[in-house]
């Protein structure tokens, strides 16, 4: 399987981002991924600029592969975190960014030479990134773990690839080598994983999240927040479950007040990643957790994903 | 371009994106809220009018309600002439 220039343009050895995922994005999860030619990118979640920081200078201490950085757009730090990355641009190449709209930050990090591709679950979001200069978005399906957007994979990415003139990454429902084949033939020049990483050897996520990610079947997924909002896919728990009920209960009000709602929510994520706590934490983890059943190293991740595609493609 | 003409046409595309009635989109209807459309939403309303007015929406930073949407519109095709 030919890896696509765009993907080559950034040192990659294997067309696979892993995903920046917070709190599990870790600078040692992201240089384990770059160091075996995959782009392992650091989740900024709601850190702040200088936890940011150690991270960026943590993943350089272990790899001097291209490493990437997702900005959550909706963090209170987003603009500290920003400063931390110009900062840091020799040493970052690629930064993704999550919910929301980059476009005031994108001239700044062109300006630094950092490739800037927006993640986007829609054709209107993704023309945008492309108009004000992004250099590849990465196409999200609602399969995928965390928040989520509408549209399936398999019906975003064609319509994305038809629409724009930069490269496509393929995420959401994606985990092993029949995914990026598939993701290919839709257009794609790559893929994004998420949940087949979180339980990678590398991934500092408690035990008991990755035992209930790797335990977990097809439809053991929830959505969170879909009255709330801010919609989020998690694997069911006493946590999702009694986010789900509150906020049903309170959707049927004539005067919904999600407060506390929300309260249950925040942290949520955290507490999953550092305590394991399934009353708590939010697991979240996409529709293919179903599918990841060993915890691997991220190198033996990527070779396998790799070389599935490339057989099931005819090629060698 | 009268402000009354800007208006229809901005209601018109947002009531094709969120498959409201027409009545439910006046110049004080706050698009979010009232109209329970989402950040996807949003991106597709700018797009059209963009393409419609041939104009640039960098950012919908301070765009919540229609009569925000309308008083940008204004301003840039006066910043055109």
């Amino acid at each position: 399987m030919q890896v696509d220039p765009f993907m080559q343009s950034l040192g990659l050895k294997y067309p696979i981002f892993q995903g920046g995922m917070a709190w599990v994005a870790d600078g040692r999860l992201a240089a384990a991924v770059s160091n075996a030619g995959g782009l392992g990118i650091i989740g900024a979640g709601h850190a702040s600029g200088a936890v940011v920081a150690q991270e960026i200078e943590r993943a350089r201490s272990l790899s001097d592969r291209p490493i990437g950085v997702n900005v959550m757009l909706l963090s209170p730090h987003v603009e500290d975190v920003v400063k931390v990355i110009l900062k840091a641009h020799e040493r970052i190449t690629v930064v993704t960014t999550g919910a929301g709209d980059p476009s005031k930050y994108l001239p700044d990090f062109k300006a630094a030479a950092i490739k800037v591709v927006p993640v986007v679950a829609s054709v209107a979001q993704a023309k945008r990134m492309a108009r004000v200069g992004a250099d590849a978005v990465v196409a999200e399906g609602m399969e995928s773990g965390g928040h989520i957007g509408k549209l399936t994979t398999m019906a975003l990415v064609p319509q994305v690839v038809d629409a724009l003139n930069i490269p496509v990454i393929a995420a959401g429902g994606i985990a092993d080598g029949r995914g990026l084949a598939a993701a290919i033939m839709l257009g794609a020049v790559g893929v994004q994983m998420g949940t087949r990483f979180l339980v990678a050897a590398e991934s500092k996520v408690h035990p008991d999240y990755k035992k209930a990610v790797l335990k977990a079947k097809d439809i053991d997924t929830v959505i969170t927040g879909e009255y709330a909002g801010h919609p989020a896919r998690v694997l069911k728990n006493p946590m999702a479950n009694r986010f789900m009920r509150l906020e049903k209960k309170e959707a049927a009000k004539s005067n919904p007040d999600f407060s506390e709602v929300e309260a249950i929510g925040n942290g949520s994520l955290k507490t999953a990643v550092l305590t394991g706590d399934r009353e708590n934490g939010a697991y979240m983890a996409g529709q293919v957790a179903g599918l990841v059943t060993q915890a691997q190293p991220a190198a033996d991740i990527l070779a396998d994903v790799y070389q599935q595609a490339t057989q099931l493609m005819g090629g060698d | 371009m009268t402000n009354d003409e800007i208006f229809s046409k901005v209601q018109a595309i947002i009531v094709d994106q969120t498959g409201e009635d027409a009545d439910k989109v006046t110049l004080t209807t706050n698009i979010k809220q009232d109209l329970d459309a989402d950040s996807l939403d949003i991106f597709e309303v700018i797009n059209e009018i963009e393409d419609e007015f041939d104009i640039k929406i960098e950012t919908e930073e301070g765009i919540e309600t229609v009569s925000d949407l309308v008083t940008f519109v204004e301003k840039q095709l006066a910043d055109k002439e």
